[in-house]
């Protein structure tokens, strides 16, 4: 009986061990088949997944806080072919939310692409219309029978930032605009645009919750913060836009800085474009140096330049302010003739004089006699034919032809010593004009006031291009400009301010010769003169109620030179003095 | 006496060969083992699954910190867009104000009065994420584990 029990166990021992043996000899065969490969690899795909991390685009603010270029979310909506169960009400919803085609969008979900498994239907849709789509899939959800999925499932919703403008259009040709890449054009967008996007990171992400590492931070693109101060700017706009309208001129452009540092408080142009919707872009601009043409189109300023003709004359020595000439209303100068803006003599007159009247004969004397060396070093040291360096993308850089160019002609010494015949931006002759308001020494125009990058600012310094002239000959000119004006009750004067400035008003060349009855009408500058804090350039192109500066870009000088020193609290004269003698 | 050592050392030979007692020493070791395996295997069990929890903790908090960031983001745009200039100014002109004109503004001169410079626009440091901010528990392995808890008794019985 006991030896048939322990038969029995034997037999049962091996019976069990050889299944045990069958379940590990099988277990290892599924483990090594090919099959188990497969499975393998597949699984190892999922294991891990390749991320990129975009960092948020830096923003951007004026210099008092104001945003003028953030992020927002929109959302791309799409459906998942996996897990879609009632196509028709996808298609429904879809369409009466966002306007889309019905047809287009069954017909996407019902026909797609070979291997795909979630599609497409409208990306950069507003996030109030994406929530509204959201909350009518979760309504739908909770109302469907317990068990039963709603009618919307398989519509998904995934988000992501897109740069926003708050002001719309304000600002739009400094600050330029982010198209739907990522990339930026004109302006600081473009210009800092590698600062703003910042560096994406590729990361391999465990979908393993056992796996999860910390994540790497993405930091953030650095956030600008501009010279721009937005209440000047806007009433900058208005005001040219207003003064377009008063003088019908075809397009204008003020642009203001601050001439000790070069920091641009305001820069309006005409036509300006909503950043929100840059696709418009085509349709506003025939060419790319319409955008911004402070920085971007150069052309003959005229009479502006003889201011820089006069201190280059004075810083050379070759006149004092007292120096007195015989004006004849014309002078020969390389064998042509030039003529002042009304053909007439003004007899003698010393240099202020030559200023007050604008005398484009004296003008060209003075550069006569200084000799083209003189003249064009000084011009070459202002700057003119070279790049200002601002920080606003799209720079040209004008022309100013010199002795030994092939298209340079004697006569070129007498015209462009009244700003004929050479071609500067206004942001070039504002830099120019900084070395006489900023005694003497010349200030890089830029928009960046400071950098923000992981919560550290970076404030941009001043930075100083040169010293053309004396500090003497500056304060010199500075004075004789404000008597020039005062002089001829000009329409650019601020009443308890004391304000240097110089009209131009500078023939538009069509078909090779100059228009009498089109012109470029500008006005350059500055004040209070014994502590210069804001200098505008206004250009006016092509205006008809007056083709002269002094009617037409003075008094919009005038204007804006009040609004400045209103919102930049700059007291009058007589309380200023009071100020410093205290 | 003799007799009674020989009887014992019999009954000590007696039970030092008994079958069953060699069976039962068998089955102890095998049980101990079996013992200290399943030990080890929940301890495992316990920790894999803590750190599993923990790490899709983490997985959520992140994604809950991305949206987070995307609504602060659209809050700041909306703001800005809310105080835009052409808004705040069309705000100002319902209720009755107007442009001022230069001659219009009075200055004094106010002994003292030191004008008060701009905020410094910075914004707030970012979290610093650090291996230190991660408690080991979530990230070291059974051994890791066990070592440093050798390590620690060691150090205390020094």
């Amino acid at each position: 009986m006991r030896q048939q029990y322990a038969r029995r166990t034997q037999v049962l021992t091996f019976v069990m061990g050889l299944i045990a043996f069958a379940i590990i000899v099988q277990m290892t065969r599924i483990q090594n088949s090919a099959e188990a490969a497969i499975f393998r690899q597949q699984a190892s795909n999922y294991a891990y997944e390749l991320r990129t991390f975009y960092p948020d685009r830096g923003e951007i603010y004026d210099r008092n806080g104001h945003l003028l270029a953030g992020n927002k979310s929109i959302y791309e909506i799409g459906v998942d072919l996996t897990t879609v169960k009632d196509p028709n009400a996808i298609a429904t919803a879809v369409s009466v939310e966002l306007g889309i085609d019905f047809a287009k969008i069954l017909d996407a979900i019902q026909n797609p692409p070979e291997g795909l498994s979630y599609v497409v239907i409208a990306d950069f849709i507003e996030a109030k219309q994406a929530m509204t789509l959201q909350e009518l899939k979760k309504t739908l959800e909770e109302q469907a029978p317990e068990g039963v999925r709603g009618p919307l499932t398989g519509l998904e919703f995934k988000s992501h930032p897109q740069r926003s403008y708050p002001e719309n259009a304000l600002a739009s040709n400094i600050i330029g605009f982010v198209n739907r890449e990522g990339r930026g054009y004109f302006g600081v967008e473009e210009k800092y645009n590698t600062l703003l996007a910042g560096n994406p990171v590729q990361v391999l992400v465990p979908t393993d919750p056992n796996k999860a590492s910390e994540i790497i931070r993405v930091p953030d693109g650095t956030t600008l913060v501009l010279s721009i101060n937005r209440d000047l700017q806007a009433a900058a706009e208005q005001i040219l836009d207003e003064s377009l309208i008063t003088y019908e001129a075809q397009g204008g452009t003020i642009v203001i800085m601050d001439p000790r540092n070069g920091e641009l408080l305001a820069m309006a142009v005409t036509p300006r474009m909503d950043l929100n919707q840059f696709w418009n872009y085509g349709s506003i601009y025939n060419r790319a140096n319409e955008f911004n043409p402070a920085v971007s189109m150069p052309y003959e300023p005229g009479s502006v330049i003889k201011i820089l003709t006069m201190a280059a004359a004075l810083d050379s020595g070759a006149v004092i302010p007292g120096t007195t000439y015989l004006d004849t209303g014309s002078i020969l100068v390389g064998g042509a003739t030039i003529q002042n803006w009304n053909q007439e003599p003004w007899g003698v007159q010393d240099m202020t004089g030559c200023l007050q009247h604008s005398l484009n004969v004296c003008m060209a004397t003075l550069s006569t006699q200084m000799g083209a060396g003189t003249f064009y070093s000084y011009m070459d040291n202002f700057g003119f034919g070279h790049l200002t360096g601002v920080d606003i993308a799209g720079e040209a850089a004008g022309r100013l032809k010199l002795p030994g160019d092939a298209d340079w002609y004697p006569v070129d010494l007498g015209t462009n010593s009244f700003g004929q015949g050479l071609t500067a931006t206004p942001i070039q002759v504002m830099m120019a004009a900084s070395s006489v308001a900023n005694h003497g020494r010349t200030v890089t125009p830029h928009a960046l006031y400071a950098m923000v990058r992981d919560g550290r600012q970076y404030n941009v310094p001043a930075q100083f291009a040169g010293s053309p002239i004396s500090a003497q000959t500056a304060d010199m000119l500075s004075g004789m400009l404000a008597v020039s004006l005062e002089a001829e009750d000009s329409l650019a004067l601020v009443p308890g301010y004391r304000i240097a400035g110089k009209t131009g008003t500078a023939q538009i060349p069509v078909d090779g010769y100059y228009d009498s009855t089109q012109t470029n009408a500008s006005f350059i500058g500055w004040g209070p003169i014994d502590d210069p804090q804001f200098m505008i350039y206004v250009w006016l192109e092509r205006p008809a109620t007056s083709i002269w500066g002094s009617e037409t870009a003075a008094p919009v000088f005038g204007e804006m030179a009040e609004k400045t020193i209103i919102l930049l609290d700059i007291p009058p004269d007589t309380i200023r003095q009071q100020l410093v003698a205290k | 006496m003799n007799i009674q050592n020989v009887n014992v050392n019999h009954l000590v030979h007696a039970y030092k060969i008994a079958p069953w007692r060699i069976q039962r020493q068998w089955i102890g070791s095998a049980f101990g083992v079996l013992v200290a395996l399943a030990m080890v295997a929940t301890i495992y069990l316990d920790v894999t699954s803590k750190a599993a929890i923990a790490g899709r903790e983490i997985q959520d908090l992140t994604a809950s910190i991305t949206i987070s960031q995307q609504v602060s983001a659209d809050l700041q745009t909306e703001y800005a867009t809310l105080t835009s200039s052409s808004i705040m100014k069309q705000r100002a002109l319902e209720l009755g104000f107007r442009p001022v004109k230069s001659r219009e503004v009075e200055y004094l001169v106010v002994a003292g009065y030191v004008e008060i410079e701009p905020d410094i626009l910075s914004s707030a440091p970012l979290p610093q994420l650090s291996a230190l901010s991660i408690l080991p528990e979530y990230n070291e392995s059974l051994l890791d584990w066990a070592d440093e808890q050798i390590a620690m008794s060691s150090r205390e019985l020094r």
